[in-house]
């Protein structure tokens, strides 16, 4: 069973991912929420073992590309799946050469997540 | 309310298309996130700009467009529709109200950015912003700029809007 942690200004949207990470029937054990990078980074450095990270791009404070920079810098090699209504081309590519993963474009299925993370889990 | 030609023209896209894009993104996001169906009544009869006991959610678009997506919806409707995303009854304007409504307008203003443009960069999206009241009016500046889609959802009606202009 895996632990994820769910980096996204809205609360709903973290909720919803939670819930269809679920419904996908991926198997999760538990699932962290922090609001913006910072406070993903402050969940990343916490001590607490993480599996997985989806993370939105568009966020105050810290949006999400600069997330993913932070943490490879750190040296923490956590896979990172940006979640995210950004879904230009450019933006992805940004975000893969800093880090992350793989993307998957808002709105999405339960069926789509488990596409994505089915490997990654 | 009818959209510029100069963004018609730039994009080689009419009003009715874009009307279309805006249904469609507006339907996937509601039958996949909301578990509710959105049926389309457009075009608008008459611009509506005064809201009673609703609540609005917008995204600004700000680059080579700048412009603003609108979400305009009763709250007896917005509370429905925060009930099915969160899987928990909503039954009151909070925090979770405004979250849901301020991210289905965040999800069609990514949707429309994609049309606008396709490596993402030169047209950046803002944070939501929220308002809802007892009755309060939105105007834009511009109603040529405009393009209004009204929806149902069984008896409740929401408007999806879209303002947009293209910068120099």
């Amino acid at each position: 069973m895996a632990n994820v942690l769910i980096v996204d200004d809205s609360s709903t949207m973290r909720k919803i991912i939670s819930r269809s990470l679920r419904q996908a029937g991926l198997p999760v054990d538990e699932v962290f929420e922090a609001g913006d990078g910072i406070e993903g980074l402050n969940v990343l450095s916490s001590g607490k073992t993480i599996h997985l990270v989806l993370s939105d791009i568009n966020m105050p404070n810290m949006d999400g590309i600069e997330f993913v920079k932070m943490v490879r810098a750190s040296g923490n090699n956590v896979p990172i799946v940006m979640i995210t209504t950004e879904g230009g081309e450019e933006i992805i590519k940004e975000a893969i050469e800093s880090g992350a993963s793989d993307s998957i474009k808002k709105p999405f299925t339960p069926d789509k997540l488990q596409e994505k993370l089915g490997g990654l889990l | 309310m009818s959209l510029n030609p100069d963004i018609a023209a730039a994009k080689i896209i009419t009003e009715e298309q874009l009307a279309k894009f805006i249904v469609d993104a507006t339907q996937e996001v509601f039958s996949t996130m909301v578990m509710m169906d959105a049926e389309d009544e457009y075009p608008l009869q008459e611009p509506v700009r005064r809201f009673k006991c609703s609540i609005t959610g917008m995204v600004g678009f700000a680059g080579i467009y700048s412009g603003v997506i609108s979400v305009h919806c009763p709250v007896d409707l917005a509370l429905k529709i925060t009930s099915n995303m969160l899987g928990i009854e909503c039954d009151e304007v909070n925090e979770d109200l405004n979250d849901a409504i301020g991210e289905i307008a965040n999800m069609l203003g990514g949707g429309v950015k994609q049309v606008l443009s396709k490596g993402g960069q030169d047209v950046k999206l803002s944070i939501p912003t929220v308002i809802s009241g007892e009755d309060y009016t939105v105007n834009s500046l511009s109603d040529i700029d405009c393009v209004v889609i009204p929806f149902k959802i069984g008896d409740d009606k929401f408007l999806v809007g879209l303002t947009l202009k293209k910068e120099d």
